[in-house]
C-alpha cells in the first residue's frame, strides 16, 4: 500500500548549512496494516508523513501510495490525491472555525471529493448528535473525532496520523486509539507517527526513525 | 472547487471579519461613488452644452458664401438660385434650406401691455428669412409663410434666446417669464430700413407687424426668423440684393456623410460655417477635460482602495494560514486557494461598487434638489446637472470588482504559496 525508497529530505539550518532529517529512508507498509513510526522530537517523523501524504514534494527518492507514484505529480494531481486517496489527522485537530462539525467533515467535498457521507462519517466516530456544533463548542477529544471523520469522509485508502493523541488526556487518547484500531480492523491502512508509547502499543508494527533512517523498533 | 463551495467559504470569511470587510467595502465605495458622481456630472453638463447651449444637429451643414475666393473674383462664391440647386443635388443631401438676411436695418418700438406688464421699449431688430420647411416642426400657430397685405409676419425666436430672456433679462427687469407656447401670438411693430445706430438705405421705410409663432433651435440666436419670401419682398422693396442667399442649410442623410459633403461644398468655392460647431467642440472639450481630471482623481481613490484591500487581505491570509493549510491538506490546489482569495476580493469589490454607485445616484438627486431650491435662475439652467446612463452604475460595480481583484493579486499569491507541511506541523 505504501512504498518509499531512498527518501532524502534536507532543510536549511538558517546558517548556510543543511539539516538532513531523512537520509535514504525506506518504508514498506502492506494494505490493512497499522504501523507506528516513533522517534524523538525533530527526528523527521512529521516530514516523513508529509512526504507520504503528498503535502511535501521537495524530497529525493520514490514514493508510491495506493498505486499512485507521487514523484513529479503536478500541484493539481497531488491535490486530487490528498482529496480522495489519503486522509490526515493532526495533533492540533485543525478544524475550520465558523464551520460546524458536519461542515468541517464535509470540507473535502468543497474541493472535489464526491460520494462521501459527512453524517455517516460523524456517526462512525460517535458524534452525529453534535453535527451542528461549532469547533469551539466541542471538547478536545470531540474535535479530534471530527478531524478523524473529516479524514474518513472521502473513504481514503490510507490514514496518516501525526501525533494524534498529543493534545489529549489519557482517557480521551485511549478512546481515539481504540477508534484507530477499529478502523484498521475494518481494513483501513493506518500510519501514525508518534512519540507516545500508548499509540505504538496499538500498532501491529513499530518502526523507529533514527539518523534519518527507518529501522524496526 | 464548485461555485457553491466558493461562495460558502467567502461568506464564512466575510462573516468572521465583518469589520475588515466593511473597511474594504467603504474604501471601494468612496472611490466608485466619486467616479460615478463626477462622470455623471460631466455627462450631464455635456448634455446641457450639446442640447441647450449649442444645440447642433450633427446632420446639418451650414453653407455660407466665401468672403474672398478666386470664385468670387470670377463672379462665383455667391449663393444664387443656381448654386442652391447645385448644392441640393450634391450626393448625400436629403434636404436643403435657403436663408436670406433682411439686408436693411430694422427697429421695433413697443409701448403697451406685455403679458400683464407695461412695456415701453425700442430696439434694433435683426431678421433672417428661411425656407419654411426648416422650422415647420416648431411652428405653433398658423402657416409660416409670407402673409397677405395687412396681415402680421410670422416670426420665430431662438429657443436659446427665450432661455436667456427667462433666466437673465426677465428677472432683472421684472418682466414675466415666457414659454414658446405662451409667447406665441404676441404681436409687435417693426419698421424696416430704419435704425437707431446705423445709416439706412435710400429706399422707403416699410412698417410691418410681426407675430411670434414659436421657438426653434434652428432659428438665429440674436434676432428673428421669418419666412424666406418675406425677406425677399422686404429686400426688394428697400432696393437691396434680393437674389442671392446669405446661406444654405444642407441636411445630410447621416452624420457620417457630413465630411464628404463639406469637401464638396468647399470644392464649389463656398464656405462651411463651423463657428458654432467649434464653440460646441471647445465647450465639450472643456467639460471632458474637467470631467477627466475629476475621474482621474476618483481612480486614484479606487487605487488607494485597492491598496487597502491588498493590506486587509494580506493580513487575513496571515491570520488564516493554518486554515488555508488544512484546506490544502484535504485537497485544495494552489489554484483553489487563489480563487478563494480572488472571490473574497470580488465580493467586497462588487458590494463596494454597488454601494458607491448607489451613493453617487443619491448624491446626484440631492444636489439637483438643492440646485433647484437654492441656486438662482440662470440661462440654460438644467432640470438636472447629471446624466446617469444605465451602463454607468454597472461600470462602477465592474471597476470596484477590478480594483479589488488588483488588490488581491499579491495576497492570493501569498496564500497559494503557503506550505501546508510547515503550517500544519506541530
Amino acid at each position: 500500500m505504501i512504498s518509499a525508497r531512498g527518501l532524502r529530505r534536507s532543510f536549511s539550518d538558517g546558517e548556510g548549512g543543511a539539516l538532513t532529517v531523512l537520509d535514504s529512508a525506506d518504508l514498506e507498509v502492506a494494505a490493512g496494516e497499522l504501523v507506528a513510526v516513533m522517534g524523538r522530537s525533530g527526528s523527521g517523523k512529521s516530514t516523513l508523513l508529509h512526504i507520504l501524504g503528498g503535502l511535501d514534494s521537495q524530497y529525493q527518492g520514490d514514493v508510491n501510495v495506493a498505486g499512485v507514484s507521487l514523484r513529479g505529480l503536478s500541484d493539481t494531481a497531488l491535490s486530487r490525491f490528498r482529496n480522495g486517496t489519503v486522509g490526515f489527522v493532526f495533533q492540533s485537530f485543525h478544524l475550520v472555525p465558523g464551520l460546524n462539525a458536519l461542515e468541517n467533515v464535509a470540507l473535502p467535498s468543497f474541493f472535489g471529493a464526491s460520494g462521501g457521507d459527512a453524517r455517516a462519517a460523524l456517526e462512525r466516530v460517535g458524534l452525529s448528535h453534535k453535527a451542528s456544533r461549532q469547533p469551539s463548542q466541542l471538547s478536545g477529544g470531540e474535535r479530534q473525532r471530527v478531524a478523524i471523520a473529516r479524514a474518513l469522509y472521502a473513504r481514503p485508502k490510507v490514514l496518516f496520523c501525526d501525533e494524534p493523541t498529543g493534545n489529549l488526556d489519557a482517557a480521551t487518547g485511549a478512546e481515539i486509539i481504540a477508534l484507530f484500531e477499529s478502523l484498521n480492523a475494518e481494513g483501513l491502512t493506518v500510519l501514525a507517527v508518534t512519540h507516545e508509547e500508548r499509540v505504538s502499543r496499538a500498532a501491529k508494527r513499530v518502526l523507529r526513525l533514527e539518523s534519518g533512517k527507518l529501522v524496526p523498533a | 472547487m464548485t461555485f457553491g463551495a466558493l461562495l460558502r467559504l467567502v461568506k464564512l470569511s466575510v462573516r468572521r471579519d465583518v469589520r475588515g470587510a466593511l473597511s474594504s467595502v467603504f474604501g471601494v465605495s468612496i472611490g466608485i461613488a466619486a467616479l460615478v458622481f463626477f462622470v455623471a456630472l460631466g455627462l450631464g453638463i455635456g448634455r446641457v452644452v450639446r442640447e441647450k447651449v449649442f444645440p447642433l444637429d450633427a446632420q446639418l451643414v451650414e453653407v455660407v458664401p466665401s468672403q474672398i475666393t478666386l470664385g468670387s473674383i470670377l463672379g462665383g462664391g455667391k449663393i444664387d438660385q443656381d448654386t442652391f440647386e447645385r448644392l441640393r443635388a450634391l450626393p448625400g443631401v436629403t434636404a436643403a434650406y435657403r436663408k436670406m438676411n433682411v439686408r436693411v436695418p430694422a427697429v421695433s418700438r413697443y409701448d403697451g401691455d406685455f403679458f400683464g406688464t407695461r412695456l415701453h421699449m425700442g430696439l434694433e431688430v435683426l431678421a433672417v428669412g428661411v425656407d419654411p420647411e426648416l422650422v415647420k416642426n416648431d411652428v405653433l400657430m398658423g402657416d409660416f409663410k409670407d402673409p397677405a397685405e395687412g396681415q402680421p409676419v410670422p416670426a420665430i425666436v431662438a429657443s436659446r434666446l427665450v432661455d436667456i430672456y427667462n433666466n437673465s433679462f426677465a428677472p432683472n427687469r421684472g418682466l414675466p417669464r415666457l414659454s414658446a407656447s405662451l409667447a406665441a401670438g404676441f404681436q409687435f411693430p417693426v419698421e424696416f430700413n430704419r435704425s437707431f445706430v446705423v445709416a439706412t438705405r435710400p429706399g422707403p421705410v416699410t412698417a410691418a407687424t410681426l407675430q411670434l409663432v414659436g421657438a426653434s433651435d434652428r432659428g438665429i440666436l440674436a434676432g428673428l426668423t421669418i419666412p424666406l419670401d418675406t425677406a425677399v419682398r422686404l429686400n426688394k422693396a428697400s432696393g437691396v440684393d434680393f437674389e442671392t442667399f446669405s446661406g444654405v442649410t444642407l441636411q445630410a442623410d447621416g452624420p457620417s456623410r457630413v465630411p464628404e459633403l463639406v469637401a464638396h461644398v468647399k470644392e464649389m468655392g463656398l464656405k462651411v460655417d463651423e463657428q458654432e460647431r467649434r464653440w460646441a467642440e471647445n465647450a465639450g472639450a472643456a467639460v471632458l477635460l474637467t470631467t477627466g481630471a475629476l475621474a482621474l482623481l476618483s481612480l486614484l481613490i479606487c487605487l488607494l482602495a485597492a491598496v487597502n484591500i491588498a493590506h486587509a487581505l494580506s493580513a487575513s491570509v496571515r491570520v488564516r494560514a493554518k486554515e488555508l493549510g488544512i484546506m490544502r491538506a484535504v485537497g485544495a490546489s494552489k489554484r483553489d486557494v487563489r480563487a478563494l482569495i480572488f472571490a473574497e476580493a470580488a465580493v467586497l469589490g462588487a458590494v463596494g461598487g454597488a454601494v458607491g454607485a448607489a451613493l453617487a445616484i443619491a448624491a446626484s438627486y440631492g444636489l439637483d434638489a438643492l440646485a433647484l431650491s437654492h441656486l438662482p435662475q440662470f440661462p440654460f439652467k438644467p432640470d438636472t446637472f447629471f446624466f446617469i446612463p444605465p451602463w454607468l452604475p454597472l461600470a462602477g460595480v465592474g471597476l470596484g470588482v477590478l480594483a479589488s481583484l488588483a488588490g488581491a493579486w499579491w495576497p492570493s499569491r501569498d496564500a497559494a504559496g503557503i506550505d501546508p507541511a510547515r503550517t500544519l506541523a506541530g
